[in-house]
């Protein structure tokens, strides 16, 4: 197997590691918190962070120093960041990773971005089917407050903090930070219309600003080793290291952490140790469920946010889905737009019909009842979704969905009406 | 004020205000059905999408945006018929119907019905959806509603309107994608108030109303705007009629007074309008102790005739009126009184209301629960402007009638529960009662007259904030009545002398030449929204 690039996974690497507070100081943890709280201006914090590069894992790759920055300067309203751990994107199981293994690291960049952001208290939502998540990141929160790293006047320096761990209900369009926000407010969760943005009215319409699991976890190393060491890492606009999930008919799934930009190719085939049993590769899906699928030839290309991007389809949350030669593509497509269909909120009309309606096109299909006007009408259908509803879900569907019909037009042909 | 483009017409926008609305004020139909002016704003239809070619900074927006929710800029240019902005439109059209019924002639929305509209306009006219659609059943969910969740476009204004209006919260979203569905919760049934307002915002057939449910196609009525009189609010309205009957009331927007809405008691208020079977039709005069129906020729003759016999004056001749009587009503009453007897003895039930229904709380704005109030006539506030006699325990009649009046008239129907005032009245040796219906009153009178219902007539009331509003006919009357300014006129007339106004228009004229409530108004200056007398009360401000 090819060599990890380990930053964030350096401690779950290291045989042994418990992951409790002891630990992870031992490993050289909580410096940065230290730090920040010790020497550093909030605005200082905000510079690193944008220096760095670093972009938001969780799937729209926006930059994170530059989404803290859009933050407003203190006000008699409350600030609020809230981590997204609700990791519902089909085939993602980085951050679970991380939150069962090494807790204290996201927290630690968790607590840096709350005093970056003179917010007072911080909200972690994670899903809530994950109770052994939720238990553990409760236990590592316990041992900060004990420890005196979290509640009032933090090592003397001033500042409160109070973190908040919050399970979700178990549906997928929670993972958006809008419906997120919403159901952490308690309500149905459905996505806003934006504007406005999270950062002017998020939770209890004060600011706020939501960061994905994997993204947080990598602030202490930049603030310990400098903006520097962290752009270093990966090519020019996708700085650092990424943690890929891999799953699927290869011979290792699992999360492998490797430098952004490292060819798609390799971390099947290097990484998780390749096709299952020998077979061929029929199919990648390269960023979890909303990512457009791609075909074996086009796989041997950087992964990174802009070059799959380039590729028309996306990274995503950094989930590679891997389909061997017996997959049926139209299996394959019925079974994603199913879980679509199943958890659109419903709000916007495109998105509620076009998934019902694509679902049943595409059962015509497996019903071996389908033609050449049907592949047609539902590449229509997922078009139409596409850049028309309130949050990225149409987009969502929309990609993936088309690429099937685009890039396996010969799969599909094998159900037509005879 | 700034302005943008909209399909290459100016449009001017006050800051802050969305595309949609600025749209619609100039006059240019944007199709939307989340969209309500009254309630907040949540851009989930996604029908007013728009094409927006220019930012106003010389880059146009990749992606289409919804128009209800983008705040207008300087300069924008903004497209609702381009070909993309007609894709839009056209896709969200296709995707409503993909599990709408489609059962428009069974429907009681169709003919105003957005879907129904904008498939037509916007839409292609064939289905490629050949899939079971989803299916639910439909219920009663109040004593006005009935809720068929197959036709919802799921635009959530039930829920909004619920939520933000009268706080009630019984209605909400259940389940999500295709099978998302808006109702009330645990299947309870909606006890409030203000329930046909959910029919009217309901853009589609989800929502009807039940006492409207298979009468009548709604693009057979003939639309009447007037004025509720269930209650002193005034609330501005519609009577929706056909072949001279009323088959609903609607709600007519009127942002002085009751903005888009209207209370269930205004909107069950019309039957009385078509009720046939108790009203009077002929004038009558008793005879021999029974009530025999005569000409108007005849009975105006015999009138004359006994009050030339009684030759009572001063007061010896006692007027009572209810509050339902117009302004030009109760002008020309008094000066039957007092031109033609020297009496100022005219009576009216004062009642003063006050708001009836208590909000919830935690609702912050509760301006629809003002809508009703305990005074359940429209023009109390008339009666006190045109200075008629009347106290909270009718003291003053009470006197009055203790000196034993022997002429008395009476319009409408005051006083009518109390048997004590029936007593001494009844002792009088004339009683002409003016009325539509029958009533105690008529049992009593020696002289009938049959007038007209407030669906009928002409003539204005003043609201509870003193806001002048015109009634407008919009039945025909029945052959043999008579409206009630020209009855009271003609029974001046029979006195010999000076001839009253004898039309609302000319009685209202009259009015503005006069010292009083109303001078220098004319009758053309009441409009459709009404007119607050100086010094008017806000309509905001609870009654």
């Amino acid at each position: 197997m090819a060599e990890e690039t380990l930053l964030l996974l350096k401690n779950i690497r290291t045989p042994g590691y418990t992951g409790d507070l002891a630990a992870y100081q031992k490993a050289g943890g909580s410096k940065a918190w230290e730090k920040v709280l010790k020497s550093m201006k909030p605005a200082e914090v905000i510079e690193v962070l944008k220096a760095s590069g670093l972009r938001g894992r969780g799937g729209a790759g926006f930059p994170c120093g530059m989404k803290w920055s859009f933050m407003p300067p203190p006000s008699d309203k409350p600030h609020y960041l809230v981590c997204n751990a609700d990791e519902s994107e089909p085939g993602t199981f980085k951050d679970h990773l991380i939150m069962l293994n090494d807790p204290h690291e996201f927290l630690e960049g968790m607590m840096i971005g709350c005093y970056a952001m003179n917010s007072h208290h911080g909200y972690i939502y994670i899903r809530g089917e994950s109770q052994h998540a939720i238990k553990r990141v409760q236990q590592a929160i316990d041992e900060l407050y004990k420890a005196k790293l979290l509640g009032k006047n933090i090592l003397g320096g001033g500042f409160d903090l109070h973190l908040t761990v919050h399970p979700g209900a178990g549906a997928y369009i929670c993972g958006e930070e809008t419906a997120m926000l919403d159901s952490l407010e308690g309500k149905r969760g459905q996505p806003r219309s934006k504007p406005p943005f999270p950062a002017q009215s998020g939770f209890d319409a004060c600011p706020t600003t939501v960061n994905n699991v994997e993204t947080l976890a990598n602030v202490p190393f930049i603030l310990n080793q400098g903006a520097e060491a962290f752009a270093a890492l990966g090519p020019a606009n996708n700085a650092g290291t990424q943690c890929v999930s891999i799953s699927g008919h290869v011979a290792k799934p699992g999360v492998y952490e490797v430098e952004m930009g490292h060819n798609l190719k390799s971390l099947i085939y290097d990484y998780a140790g390749g096709i299952r049993g020998g077979k061929k590769l029929k199919a990648v899906i390269p960023g979890g469920a909303s990512a457009g699928i791609l075909r074996p030839d086009e796989i041997d290309i950087p992964y990174d946010f802009d070059n799959l991007m380039k590729a028309g389809t996306m990274r995503g949350s950094g989930a590679i889905m891997v389909f061997d030669e017996d997959t049926d593509v139209v299996r394959l497509a019925e079974r994603t737009i199913r879980f679509f269909n199943h958890e659109s909120c419903g709000q916007c009309t495109p998105c509620r019909e076009g998934t019902f309606w694509l679902k049943n096109m595409v059962r015509q299909f497996m019903d071996d009842a389908g033609d050449e006007a049907l592949a047609k009408r539902m590449e229509r259908a997922a078009f139409q979704i596409g850049g028309t509803t309130i949050c990225a879900f149409g987009d969502a569907v929309s990609g993936p969905m088309m690429a099937f019909v685009r890039k396996f037009p010969e799969e599909f042909a094998k159900h037509y009406a005879s | 004020m700034p302005i943008f483009y909209l399909n290459d017409k100016p449009v001017e926008f006050e800051k802050g205000e969305t595309i949609l609305k600025a749209a619609l004020r100039a006059g240019t139909e944007i199709p939307h059905y989340c969209y309500h002016p009254g309630l907040k704003i949540t851009a989930q239809c996604r029908m007013c999408l728009v094409e927006i070619t220019d930012m106003g900074n010389g880059r146009g927006m990749p992606k289409l945006q919804t128009s209800c929710s983008t705040p207008a800029g300087e300069n924008m240019k903004v497209s609702s018929v381009s070909e993309k902005a007609h894709w839009g439109q056209n896709l969200v059209n296709e995707f409503l119907l993909v599990n709408h019924p489609l059962d428009c002639p069974i429907c009681d929305q169709a003919g105003e019905c957005d879907l129904q509209n904008y498939a037509h306009r916007y839409g292609t006219g064939h289905s490629e959806m050949a899939y079971e659609k989803r299916v639910y059943g439909w219920r009663n969910v109040g004593s006005f509603l009935m809720l068929e969740r197959n036709r919802c476009v799921q635009c959530s204004r039930c829920e909004r309107f619920s939520r933000d209006i009268v706080g009630t919260h019984d209605f909400g979203a259940f389940l999500r994608t295709h099978e998302l569905t808006f109702d009330t919760w645990g299947d309870s049934e909606i006890t409030h108030k203000f329930q046909g307002n959910l029919a009217d915002i309901c853009p589609v057939g989800a929502i009807t109303s039940r006492d409207w449910r298979f009468k009548k196609r709604a693009w057979k009525l003939h639309k009447t705007p007037t004025v509720c009189t269930a209650c002193s609010t005034g609330c501005n309205i519609t009577l929706e009629h056909h072949e001279n009957r009323v088959f609903r009331v609607k709600p007519r927007e009127n942002q002085a007074v009751n903005r888009w809405w209207m209370c269930d008691e205004g909107r069950e208020s019309f039957p009385v309008l078509n009720n046939r079977r108790e009203r009077i039709l002929e004038p009558q005069a008793r005879v021999k102790g029974e009530l025999q129906a005569a000409s108007w020729d005849a009975i105006e003759k015999a009138v004359a005739h006994r009050l030339q016999e009684i030759g009572a004056n001063g007061a010896q001749v006692l007027g009572l009126t209810d509050t339902h009587a117009t302004n030009e009503e109760l002008f020309v009453f008094k000066q039957l009184l007092s031109e033609g007897f020297g009496s100022d003895q005219l009576y009216f039930p004062y009642r003063p209301g006050t708001q009836q229904e208590k909000p919830p709380r935690y609702l912050a704005d509760t301006f629809v629960y003002s809508l009703i109030t305990t005074d359940k006539s429209p023009n109390t506030a008339g009666a006190l402007k045109a200075g008629l006699i009347g106290d909270e325990d009718d003291k003053r009649l009470k006197a009055a009638l203790k000196a034993a009046p022997k002429v008395v008239f009476i319009l409408g129907t005051p006083f009518v529960n109390d048997v004590a005032v029936r007593e001494a009245v009844s002792q009088a040796d004339l009683i002409v009662a003016i009325g539509t219906l029958h009533n105690p009153w008529v049992e009593l009178a020696d002289v009938v007259l049959p007038g007209h219902t407030h669906g009928e007539k002409d003539g204005t009331f003043l609201n509870k904030a003193e806001r002048l509003q015109r009634i407008r006919p919009a039945l025909d009357a029945p052959e043999g009545t008579r409206d009630q300014v020209g009855i009271l006129a003609s029974l001046l007339a029979l006195l010999g002398k000076e001839p009253a106004p004898a039309s609302a228009e000319a009685a209202f004229n009259a009015m503005g030449q006069q010292d009083g409530p109303f001078k220098g108004l004319s009758w053309e200056a009441v409009g459709p929204q009404g007119l607050p007398l100086g010094g008017a009360k806000p309509a905001q401000a609870t009654a």
